[in-house]
């Protein structure tokens, strides 16, 4: 009896946890797939006509083919901000874990208060028309650098404090200029904890619905998940359309997730224990 | 001629006094150890000499010119750290090779420095692999190759061999002593490992609490050393050294005679004692007594000694070996 406890308890788990990741997904494919009436009831029946393709397409002809302006705005502000993002935090964190000044203290407060402070919406977009980044891709970009790099900071500054300071002098002794270590003895070792960053950060900025909302509004500007925004207001009643846009804007950070989740859990507890 | 001058070096970690004051020239080509236990300043002192650490106060002149402030690939020296110091995503050639490549030098010669000090070091055969596929001594030699492509004015170690285990500790000892005695460079090398700095020092610099307790030859610390603090530090095992009555009745403040100066007999001497423990090294023996009078003594005798634990005997010390320290 004692032997298969596990068992049974690993099922029980296994079961309660498919409902709550795996019954959410089904619900929307199955909802993606069904016709317009059908769908409106929202129930877990199979749909009578499997409208797969007809949806598909008639998502991405909605609105004169604004889902792809939607992917190309997502993507470029997720390249933008991550690359930004990796750069500077790196940096930082780099700075602020090998250099022992009264500024740290500092810095450190800033960097909590950026990690725990809300970010106050109305002051933003006020600073942002002064400097007329509002309703702007490059203002955008800058949001979320600003609203993610101290949690990319603190990844990094973990991490580096596992790379010993010998390596810094040696890299001194060599001849080395300050940006000559950074960028060609510490940050080549800093990749496990780069690639968690980047799949971490670009997965949260591609599915990032508010901040896009409050600070880049504007047909041209739409990013993905505002298309689904826009799709509700406009067909309030088409839910199968509506699911199968959220089933499109699902998939790309789920295959990143999927490929990389090996290296996020090796990023992220490198800087745990030191070695 | 004179390689290295050290005047008036202190450094303060605020309040703290770390070196205190510390003088001390170095002749060009000369092999030198600092030695002393741990916290006693030696590296800091090398990081200083390094351009690691600055100086509170005092010069430091390196080949003729005031180092003192200047930065550490300015000074001429070259480094090898008691963690290698490896680059680890780099290739063996290139970890050789970082120092001139951040110079810019010219592929050709970066390529034949390279290979010159891989030869030198025996590591030729692994110029293309990265660290993590090498073994400890095989590291330390990359280590040593990336210091000796600099041509550096003095070679700085900084206790280059306590990762190792003791056989290859052994053998590295000797691979460095004669590196060094066919580049003929000025090195000093910090230890707190006295069997290094017997057996590799032209001169050994023995330091204690930040300051420099004596300077000299390795033989010279061991027949004539000036402090107890040194008579107990150079020798192994150590001195046996004593204060109170006996050494008031010899005259001194400290007496001390080394285990090596000591004859055991079964019947007459000057203590008698009864033997603690042996421990049996093949070569030799050590054995500890217990004196009544002195408390322990370490005594080294021949190794097949007739004596065993628990015999009462007799130990003498040899006339002239013995050290008086006044106070």
């Amino acid at each position: 009896m004692r032997h298969i406890r596990p068992y049974i308890t690993g099922g029980i788990t296994l079961l309660f946890a498919a409902v709550i990741f795996i019954l959410p997904f089904l619900f929307i494919a199955i909802q993606a797939m069904k016709s317009k009436s059908e769908a409106s009831r929202l129930n877990f029946s199979l749909p009578q006509e499997w409208l797969f393709w007809q949806n598909l397409i008639a998502v991405f002809k909605a609105r004169d083919y604004q889902l792809l302006l939607a992917y190309f705005n997502s993507t470029l502000i997720t390249v933008a901000s991550v690359s930004i993002l990796v750069i500077l935090s790196a940096m930082v964190g780099y700075i602020m874990q090998r250099r022992r000044t009264s500024w740290n203290a500092i810095a450190q407060i800033a960097l909590f208060m950026g990690l725990m402070m809300p970010p106050a919406v109305v002051p933003t977009i006020g600073l942002l028309q002064d400097l007329g980044l509002f309703k702007t891709i490059h203002g955008m970009v800058l949001i979320q650098v600003a609203y993610n790099l101290s949690f990319s900071t603190l990844l990094y500054r973990s991490f580096i404090s596992t790379i010993p300071r010998d390596l810094d002098e040696a890299a001194l002794i060599d001849g080395a200029k300050p940006w000559q270590i950074f960028f060609r003895v510490i940050l080549p070792l800093l990749k496990p904890v780069t690639v968690t960053n980047i799949v971490v950060q670009s997965i949260a900025i591609f599915n990032d619905f508010t901040n896009p909302l409050y600070y880049l509004p504007g047909k041209e500007n739409v990013t993905v998940q505002l298309t689904l925004y826009n799709f509700q207001s406009m067909y309030t009643s088409q839910y199968n359309l509506l699911f199968m846009n959220i089933l499109l804007v699902t998939i790309p950070p789920l295959i990143v997730f999927i490929f990389f989740n090996r290296q996020i859990v090796a990023g992220m507890t490198a800087g745990a224990v030191k070695g | 001629m004179t390689n290295l001058t050290l005047t008036q070096i202190r450094k303060a970690f605020g309040a703290l006094e770390v070196i205190k004051g510390i003088d001390l020239d170095v002749r060009s080509g000369e092999f030198v150890v600092f030695v002393g236990p741990s916290g006693c300043g030696k590296s800091t002192l090398l990081r200083m000499i390094a351009g690691l650490e600055e100086a509170s106060s005092g010069t430091i002149d390196i080949g003729g010119a005031d180092v003192t402030y200047a930065e550490p690939s300015k000074r001429g020296i070259a480094m090898v750290f008691q963690s290698y110091a490896l680059y680890p995503h780099m290739t063996v050639a290139e970890n050789i090779g970082f120092g001139l490549s951040l110079a810019r030098r010219p592929k050709a010669e970066i390529e034949a420095k390279v290979r010159a000090a891989a030869e030198t070091l025996q590591l030729t055969s692994l110029l293309d692999r990265k660290p993590k596929a090498l073994s400890g001594g095989q590291r330390q030699r990359v280590a040593i190759g990336r210091a000796i492509v600099r041509d550096p004015k003095v070679f700085l170690f900084d206790e280059p061999l306590s990762n190792l285990d003791a056989s290859l500790r052994a053998q590295m000892r000797l691979e460095i002593a004669e590196l060094h005695a066919r580049l003929k460079a000025t090195m000093i090398y910090v230890t707190h490992d006295q069997t290094e700095a017997m057996t590799m020092a032209d001169k050994i610099v023995v330091l204690n609490g930040g300051r420099i307790e004596q300077v000299g030859s390795p033989m010279e610390l061991y027949r004539n050393p000036t402090t107890p603090f040194v008579a107990g530090f150079i020798g192994s095992p150590k001195m046996n050294l004593y204060g109170g009555p006996i050494a008031e009745r010899m005259g001194c403040a400290t007496y001390g005679i080394r285990p090596e100066h000591i004859r055991l007999s079964n019947e007459a001497g000057t203590w008698q004692g009864r033997v603690r423990h042996i421990e049996r090294l093949g070569a030799d023996a050590i054995l500890y007594l217990d004196v009544p009078e002195l408390g322990e003594m370490i005594v080294r005798t021949e190794g097949e000694t007739p004596f065993s634990p628990g015999t009462i005997l007799w130990a003498s010390p040899i006339s002239g070996a013995e050290h008086k320290f006044a106070a």
